[in-house]
């Protein structure tokens, strides 16, 4: 139950404070049933006239109060060190998943939603450590005192512990099949609920035919419904919990009735001292927290379950992108690129997206990477990444083999600016320094001038300090795309790629960039994937894809003389300009 | 709508608890009654302790017999028993009473929330994102209800129970009472102390948490680029430290609680270690009987247990403020585009619009349209074409005024847009958007949008003239089919056809058409294009057109590039000019029909 395979490592990590607190947590469950005996003497004392003057209880008072600053501090410790563990447990989990999270693959992520995953780390981690804290409280608790309880009690009079301690049992278990119920009813007040919350979505979303039908009232109407479902449904549930609080009450206060009745009688019949009755009622009344405990742990321990598999299937999935086994660490990339057959397929895909694609790449050249939406350019360059795996001999870089290149020097190599311009919420300066733990100052300034942003920085008022994202300022699309170019280009990578990157710019901006990658790229190779022949006509070479399949391959010249497919795209786009279509947007 | 700020000012939670308790207004008399029941039932509650204390004078006392004794205690028993029952019964009620309360005001928010969302324009409701409006109607209220149910219940149910039992205790010995009360000023101030810090401590976990929950969100979507910088290493770094800071203001609350607790067992013991003192002395000098003094002993125990309680109640009451403050957010803000006092109600639209040097933008200094002049007359069928961003969708959105013009002047049969009724307009125009949103539910309930006033013939013959029928007659329930996942499962054409239906089967005068880009099969678009034609006959039309067969069939074409209507005539003229109309004809309809 507990004891899964994961837990075992932080119950030896965290074993000796475990103990410790449980052991305190016994001890002081022992002694805080002293108090009432001790009560009991006093009591019984005072009516037996054995004690006489104030005076004589003065010991024993004595002795309570030191049990109760016993109590006190070991009640802190425990907090301190059962509480303390729930939460230590639940960082170093957090921590775990974090770190995994960052080995896994493409193959992992595109297949799982983000909610989904931050599901786990907030809803699934918050039952996993309310079990370690709160539950392991209760559950040692509740055992330890309760038997503890029991001893004391039955060694008073075990008859009336028997009448006593039955009916609580018994309620225990209905409680616990009522509970069952209750939980049933809650369920449908849930789904109620997200019905109801389902229809404010979709009328929310669909809000625009709603008013051109003029459909508010009917709206109005069909939510009212779903909200008075709700109410319905919650009073059903309440009910029931309403009677399972009565039915513990009445319990309760029968037992207890139950207890002075018999208790007054034998007090009667001389069989009971009235300070002994006393002490009964006090030990009736800490028995209900156990009762309570046991049952909520069982809740508890229920959710917690399910949480701990989710999180552990998570753990344990592998990361299917990883170095080949025999991998070549110290391998000096220069920029020289070959494409030999390269045929790719996405893991969960029937058809292969990329389809027998040769070519080859110099050293140091200019190529740009064009076609349609969909012709799988972006796909191949996040090969050269290394984000999926591919088969050996299909991509060589130099003389080496593309599959048993350690990833890390790869990616070393490569500078990447990608389609979406994702930029982490924090400074420019540390976006564009990203690559690095502190940039240099010279190279930020060079490599925001080269992309063409630094006067738009420097027009931030923080500046370079400037805070983007969420928290911060919103720059535009077209921003986002040089500062995503600077941050590649400053890891002054032998192969830069570029991936649709300057869409969101204007045609002048986007001409002087790349004059500016032209320049500092001499000898370094550079790929351009666009799809505006605008934007490549000038570069070295051009790779045109057509449906996975390579379609062209040459100048600009060549291709237009030759390739009727670029025709085409040529003459499309020329009209384009001419009707003022907006440029597509990143 | 603003964001949510937290503010911690005590008098901002106090006038919002006056705007609350307007909502319990209608229910005052089934609270006071219910208050006056739940004091009954707490009193019936607290008679124990001193029923134990009197069964124990009582055997005590020599004057009875065993005998005697013995049926006193069985019918003092019974009688308790009964009181009991009764208390119970009472309490069920009462309970119950109290919860229907809070649910029937809940229910009442949400309906108010959502009625009052649906009454802002399109444009304030696109502004935010739908999960925010949806958390507003169906969660904020339910954290109300929460707090007044439960918090604020068990708060003065807490509060009652330590003001009866004192009294009692005052009753049975209005000294030793008196002495107990010296601890009661000191757990105040330690409450009062621990508020403070709780406080604080509970700020400062829902900040890491916030701030936990943003870096993973960011970088679990941003993993790729992390991997491909090989900055893996760094991020972990990252994580660490606010993981770290996490932990440590979870431990702040530990301690704060850690200490709070311990301490308040301390003083509620400590009490009772005084009370025992000065009981047993009482014994001695007379006045308290034993019985009496275990009744006290009891009674102490249990005064000092709701103390605990009050103080948290007093922080999940926060909860119940903040979902308070979002709500009233939402019921504050007025819609921008009203309906006039003297609106008027449309008794027909005959088809008659003009736009006269329409100026207007979505936002301030970005003009969408600028200057823009035309008009339709009845029956005519107009087309709008121009390359994305022209301004034709807006065009469309203007004449049912889902937003307001900044400058010139609508026309709607010669009468100001401005001064029609808003509903009278939109239930002439039928408006077949180009993004057909389907709701959950069956082909006929998207058709007719719920409306039960729309006789079965109506639908199967708008269906059967629009051409749906060849759709339905595919499907094994026809006009009863599910619809599921926002009508994923049709295709784009299957959609435009179903658009068709609902806005023939509303029989407006006036039809406005966002065509879909999206490829159409061939066989649909054949039965789109006879639809098209047979609609045009019977209403006046307005279509933003991306086919080239739809606009042949218009009686006049509008040009737009950029906000301006460049050209305007009938396809023929228009070729002629060999203008913009003549590239965009070649650009869209012969290159793009080719490739």
């Amino acid at each position: 139950m507990i004891l899964l395979k994961h837990f075992r490592h932080y119950y030896l990590k965290y074993g000796l404070s475990f103990l410790l607190g449980i052991a305190i947590l016994v001890v002081i469950d022992w002694y805080q049933l002293e108090i009432p005996r001790i009560v009991k003497t006093i009591i019984d004392g005072v009516e037996n006239q054995t004690i006489t003057n104030v005076s004589q209880i003065l010991e024993s008072l004595l002795i309570v109060t030191l049990i109760v600053a016993g109590i006190t501090i070991g009640r802190f410790l425990w907090r301190l060190l059962l509480f303390g563990n729930g939460r230590r447990i639940e960082s170093d989990i957090r921590q775990a998943m974090f770190e995994h999270a960052t080995k896994l693959d493409q193959n992992f992520y595109s297949r799982e939603k983000i909610g989904g995953l931050m599901s786990y780390f907030i809803n699934d981690l918050n039952a996993v450590r309310e079990l370690y804290g709160f539950g392991l409280l209760m559950l040692v608790d509740g055992f330890v005192l309760g038997i503890f309880v029991l001893i004391r009690m039955f060694s008073l009079d075990w008859v009336m512990t028997l009448y006593s301690f039955i009916p609580i049992a018994l309620m225990g278990v209905l409680v616990f099949f009522l509970e069952l119920k209750m939980e049933q009813k809650f369920k449908l007040r849930q789904e109620a609920f997200e019905k109801a919350s389902d229809f404010a979505q979709e009328s929310f979303t669909g809000i625009t035919v709603i008013k051109a039908y003029v459909r508010e009232a009917a709206e109005a109407l069909g939510f009212k419904k779903k909200s008075h479902d709700v109410y319905q449904k919650s009073m059903d549930h309440m009910r029931y919990a309403i009677v399972v609080n009565i039915i513990i009450d009445a319990m309760i206060s029968i037992v207890i009735i139950a207890i002075i009745a018999f208790g007054s009688i034998m007090i009667a019949k001389g069989e009971l001292s009235s300070g002994e009755l006393t002490e009964y009622i006090a030990y009736f009344f800490t028995l209900l927290w156990p009762v309570f405990a046991i049952s909520w742990f069982l809740n508890i321990n229920g959710q917690a379950q399910a949480s701990a598999k989710r999180i552990f299937s998570f753990l344990d999935a592998k990361p299917i992108v990883a170095e080949h086994k025999d991998v070549i660490v110290d391998a000096q990339i220069d920029g020289s690129i070959r494409f030999n057959h390269l045929t790719f397929a996405y893991p969960d895909a029937d058809e292969p997206i990329l389809n027998d694609i040769s070519f080859a790449i110099s050293a140091g050249e200019m190529i740009g990477i064009l076609g349609k939406t969909g012709s799988g350019k972006s796909t191949l360059v996040e090969l050269l990444l290394h984000i999926y795996n591919v088969e050996e001999g299909m991509i060589a870089f130099g003389a080496y083999d593309h599959a048993k290149l350690s990833i890390k020097t790869l990616r070393n190599s490569i500078g990447y600016v990608p389609q979406d311009n994702f930029l982490f919420s924090t400074s420019i300066r540390n976006n564009i320094g990203f690559a690095f733990q502190n940039i240099d100052e010279q190279k930020l300034l060079e490599v925001g001038k080269l992309s063409d942003i630094h006067e738009d920085i420097m027009s931030f008022k923080d500046q370079y300090e400037t805070i983007l994202g969420e928290r911060g300022v919103t720059i535009s699309g077209g921003q986002k795309q040089r500062v995503s170019i600077a941050r590649a280009l400053a890891k002054e990578p032998t192969i830069l790629i570029l991936d649709d990157s300057v869409s969101a710019v204007d045609t002048k901006t986007e001409e002087d960039i790349i004059t500016n990658l032209r320049h500092i790229r001499k000898g370094k190779t550079t790929l351009m994937i666009a799809h505006r022949i605008s934007t490549v006509r000038n570069l070295d070479k051009i790779v045109l894809i057509d449906q996975g399949r390579l379609a062209g391959f040459g100048t600009h010249q060549e291709l237009l003389k030759n390739n009727s497919l670029y025709k085409e795209m040529y003459n499309l786009q020329k009209l384009e300009e001419l009707v003022g279509e907006e440029k597509e947007h990143a | 709508m603003r964001d949510f700020v937290e503010n911690h000012e005590a008098h901002r939670d106090i006038k919002l608890l006056v705007r609350l308790l307007r909502y319990f207004k209608p229910y005052t008399g089934k609270f006071i009654w219910a208050f006056v029941l739940m004091i009954i039932t707490t009193f019936t509650n607290m008679i124990l302790p001193l029923a134990s204390g009197l069964a124990i004078d009582l055997m005590a006392d020599s004057f009875y017999s065993i005998e005697q004794k013995t049926w006193i205690v069985i019918i003092g028993a019974l009688i308790l028993l009964l009181v009991t029952a009764l208390s119970i019964l009472i309490s069920f009620y009462q309970n119950l009473m109290l919860q229907k309360i809070g649910q029937k005001i809940t229910d009442q928010l949400r309906v108010d929330v959502f009625n009052h969302i649906e009454s802002l324009s399109i444009g304030q409701i696109n502004q935010l994102p739908v999960g925010k409006l949806v958390t507003r109607a169906t969660n904020d209220p339910g954290n109300i209800s929460e707090m007044f149910t439960n918090t604020i219940v068990n708060l003065i149910r807490s509060i009652l129970m330590m003001v009866i039992i004192a009294i009692i205790m005052f009753i049975i010995e209005w000294r030793m009472a008196l002495i107990t009360m010296v601890v009661v000023p000191l757990i105040v101030l330690a409450t009062i102390f621990f508020r403070r810090y709780s406080r604080s401590a509970y700020r400062s976990v829902r900040n890491n948490v916030s701030e936990v929950n943003a870096f993973l969100s960011e970088n679990l979507s941003g993993i790729k680029i992390t991997q491909v910088f090989n900055q893996e290493e760094k991020k972990i770094n990252e994580f660490t430290a606010i993981n770290q800071k996490l932990k440590n203001s979870y431990f702040k609350e530990i301690y704060v609680f850690g200490i709070y607790r311990p301490i308040i067992y301390l003083l509620a013991m400590a009490a009772t270690i005084i009370t025992i003192y000065f009981g047993v002395q009482s014994v001695f000098s007379g006045p308290l009987s034993i019985g009496l003094f275990v009744s006290f002993y009891v009674y102490v125990g249990q005064f000092f247990e709701p103390v605990q309680q009050i103080a948290e109640q007093f922080n999940s009451l926060q909860n119940g403020f903040a979902s308070a403050e979002k709500i009233f957010d939402v019921l504050d803000t007025k819609p921008d585009i009203n309906d006039q006092e003297d609106a008027l109600e449309l008794t027909k639209f005959s088809g008659s619009i003009e736009f006269k040097d329409v100026w207007f933008s979505y936002v301030p200094g970005e003009w969408v349209l600028k200057g823009v002049s035309f008009n339709v007359s009845p029956n005519e069928t107009v087309a709008l074409v121009g390359a994305t961003g022209s301004g034709k969708t807006t065009i469309l959105q203007l004449i049912v005024r889902n937003y307001d013009i900044q400058k010139g002047q609508i026309l709607i049969d010669g009468i100001d847009i401005k001064r029609i009724k808003r509903s009278s307009l939109r239930s002439f125009v039928g408006q077949m958007l180009q993004d057909v949103f389907l709701f959950s539910g069956t082909i006929r309930d998207n058709i007719t949008l719920n409306n039960e006033a729309i006789l079965q013939e109506e639908i199967v013959k708008a269906s059967d003239y629009v051409g749906l029928d060849h759709v339905l007659n595919k499907l094994p329930e026809g006009l009863n089919h599910e619809v599921r996942e926002r009508g994923n499962n049709f295709s784009s054409g299957e959609r435009q056809l179903i658009s068709f239906a609902r806005a023939v089967v509303y029989k407006p005068t006036v039809m406005t058409l966002d065509e879909a880009t999206a490829n159409i099969d061939s066989e649909t678009e054949a039965v789109i294009q006879n639809s098209l034609a047979k609609m045009m006959n019977i209403s006046t039309m307005i279509i933003v057109a991306h086919r080239l067969s739809t606009i042949q069939h218009c009686n006049k074409i509008l040009v737009m590039q950029k906000g301006e209507i460049i050209e305007a005539g009938t396809h023929q003229q228009l070729l002629k000019k060999k203008g913009l109309y003549f590239n965009l004809y070649q650009l869209q309809y012969e290159y793009r029909e080719a490739l």
